[in-house]
């Protein structure tokens, strides 16, 4: 099931693996149902993989496969009901809500489909937001921001509102949000599918950079067979379940062969 | 977070605008209707406050200020025999109908005074002498009369000018200040003799006895004292007041009306500030959820939906009631409509309107507070 990388034992945050990688991300057995009696609907139905630290994981599949729902266990924003899930030494199945709050706070920053930025807020102060909520002071927080800005290429309209803004330039921020306050798993939903291509490959080159660092991890759910290339692994979903996982990295083919069933309709 | 919240909130502008303007006028309407409401029942107490006594003695069955039933002369003397008082002196009062020139009547409220110490005198002379209401058929008129009965004339009434009361001559020999009454009559001041000229003669001409307390002893007791020694009706003067306040809102349709009003300023802050909030809520669903799955709390969330409607709510109540006081200024030198504006009532407009803010805001936190995180991740 879990196609090149064998199945690993529970991440504690620094521990390697049997491949000598260490984890960021130990996912085993875990199940999602929506819905109650004969509407209901199980998303994920046993759901094995791994993260590896300093590693660009995306995952891919059709609609409907449970990648979303994957997705949002991973980062704690959605309740699971069997399964063990470690991110960076935090089993998520036992932690009470107030912690999986504050894990969320502490550990994950997001990079949504449709930016999620809030337009009446200038950038800097939309990319403020992660460390307001981990109470930092505003001022410090503002100078931190308008650093992040500057080092995704947007100095000089830190005050701008995101309106005024491209697509791409809107995404940029929002991944300057997602980093500004330095999370270990960044999570990424759809980054580029409301970009043109040559956007949504500049995207791509960023959050890989970003992936680089040792102690971080970026996992990236997408549709996109434009960007498979910048993954150096895919896991590949289908009818809530992990069919394969491909070291795309360790091949060294970038041209990923997308035979399998991905669509690019959403 | 909260400046970030107020940002939000003042960012949709038309939203904001909406919750001020409707927040607005609703303590427009709570305000300004409680204020008028307030200024006309201030008006049925008036006569406490131009016949200033600190004991008001009448007739058993009297049950509030503007209510005569004669009484016999004799029963000043039983006031002044009970134990505690002071002095006790007699008040004619009545409506009679004045003649004005060009041939039209209208009515006035003819006070007699205690001829001897007038006792009852009006607080404020404008114009004239107070002792010359002494001399046969003299009168003073308060600036209302004036108004009223300078109808037809060239110039208005004056000191030394004559006019009728029930066919009979009355000769202005002063003009005073006093408080509007709830009839909308003008006040005519004259002796206890002399208005029971001026009125038509019936078997008991005594209207009611004023009365004051010893010194040390409180006009409350003796007041309760004179009704169990004489079993006629005996109010000190704030007792009185109050009693006529409920008598009004107990025997007209005014608190109704008035209430209708105030509480459809209500229905509508309600309707507009929880509406428009709710949906200012619904429009940044997406937003708030991924404060959510940033790791923003739900108290957080639920403070900054707070300070939100709480700063809607001051903006709008300061909106609405600059208005109401706008309107009073207006109104105050008409004299009309009434309008009173003691501090209990913006005190308790406040907090009408901070209690559909929080309302508002309640609708709004409900909804988030349902909301997953994961939201954000939908389509």
């Amino acid at each position: 099931m879990n196609g090149d990388i064998p199945s690993n034992g529970p991440a504690n945050g620094s521990a390697p693996n049997g491949n000598g990688h260490t984890l960021a991300v130990h996912v085993r057995g875990v199940t999602k149902t929506f819905g109650k009696g004969e509407a209901a609907v199980q998303a994920l139905k046993g759901v094995d993989f791994d993260v590896r630290q300093g590693e660009l994981l995306m995952i891919v599949g059709p609609s409907g496969c449970g990648k979303t729902t994957l997705l949002s266990v991973i980062a704690g924003t959605l309740e699971f009901e069997n399964g063990e899930i470690d991110v960076f030494g935090s089993s998520l199945h036992s932690l009470k809500p107030r912690e999986v709050t504050a894990f969320r706070k502490r550990t994950v920053g997001f990079i949504f489909q449709q930016f999620n930025l809030i337009p009446t807020l200038s950038l800097v102060e939309n990319v403020s937001v992660p460390l307001l909520i981990n109470g930092v002071k505003r001022r410090e927080a503002e100078e931190r921001s308008a650093a992040m800005l500057e080092r995704l290429g947007l100095k000089g309209r830190e005050h701008k509102l995101p309106t005024e803004f491209s697509g791409g330039q809107q995404q940029r921020v929002a991944i300057a949000r997602a980093l500004v306050h330095e999370p270990r798993m960044v999570i990424c939903d759809e980054p580029t599918s409301a970009l043109d291509k040559d956007t949504g490959q500049q995207i791509m080159e960023q959050l890989r950079d970003i992936a680089r660092h040792p102690e971080r991890c970026v996992i990236v759910v997408t549709h996109d067979n434009r960007v498979f290339k910048y993954a150096d692994r895919m896991t590949e979903m289908e009818d809530g379940r992990v069919q394969r996982v491909h070291d795309v990295a360790a091949r060294g083919d970038r041209r990923f062969d997308t035979s399998f069933g991905v669509t690019s309709d959403g | 977070m909260f400046r970030l919240a107020l940002k939000m909130l003042l960012g949709d502008r038309a939203k904001y605008a909406m919750l001020v303007g409707g927040l607005g006028f609703a303590t427009l309407l709570m305000m300004q209707q409680s204020a008028v409401f307030v200024g006309l029942m201030s008006w049925t107490t008036s006569h406490l406050r131009n016949i200033r006594a600190p004991i008001w003695v009448g007739d058993t069955k009297v049950e509030q200020a503007n209510e005569v039933k004669a009484m016999r002369d004799t029963e000043v003397n039983r006031v002044r025999s009970v134990a505690g008082v002071e002095w006790a002196v007699p008040l004619f009062f009545t409506i009679l109908q004045s003649r004005l020139t060009d041939g039209n009547f209208k009515p006035v409220m003819v006070v007699g005074l205690d001829t001897t110490t007038l006792i009852g005198r009006p607080a404020l002379m404008l114009k004239g002498r107070l002792a010359d209401v002494r001399l046969p058929n003299a009168v003073i008129i308060d600036d209302l009369a004036v108004q009223r009965l300078s109808i037809g004339r060239k110039k208005p009434l004056d000191v030394g000018d004559q006019f009728e009361i029930n066919d009979k001559e009355a000769r202005i020999v002063g003009i005073c200040k006093a408080e509007r009454h709830f009839f909308g009559y003008p006040y005519i001041f004259t002796t206890f003799d002399q208005a029971r000229l001026f009125s038509p003669k019936s078997r008991k001409m005594l209207s009611l006895v004023l009365a004051s307390p010893k010194p040390g002893l409180s006009a409350a007791k003796v007041a309760e004292a004179i009704h169990q020694e004489t079993g006629l009706a005996a109010y000190d003067e704030n007792r009185f007041g109050w009693a006529t306040i409920w008598w009004y809102v107990r025997n007209t349709g005014i608190p109704v009306s008035f209430g209708t009003t105030i509480l459809l300023g209500f229905i509508v802050g309600i309707v507009i500030c929880g509406q428009t909030f709710y949906l200012f809520v619904v429009d940044n669903l997406r937003h708030l959820g991924a404060l959510k799955a940033m790791g923003a709390g739900n108290l957080t969330i639920a403070a900054m939906l707070l300070v939100q409607a709480f700063t809607v709510g001051c903006i709008g109540f300061g909106f609405g009631a600059g208005l109401t006081a706008a309107f009073g200024f207006a109104v105050l030198d008409k004299g009309m409509p009434p309008f009173l504006l003691p501090w209990q009532l913006p005190v308790f407009t406040f907090v009408v309107v901070m209690l559909i803010c929080m309302f508002a805001a309640l609708l709004g936190i409900l909804r988030i507070w349902k909301v997953e995180p994961a939201i954000v991740f939908r389509g």
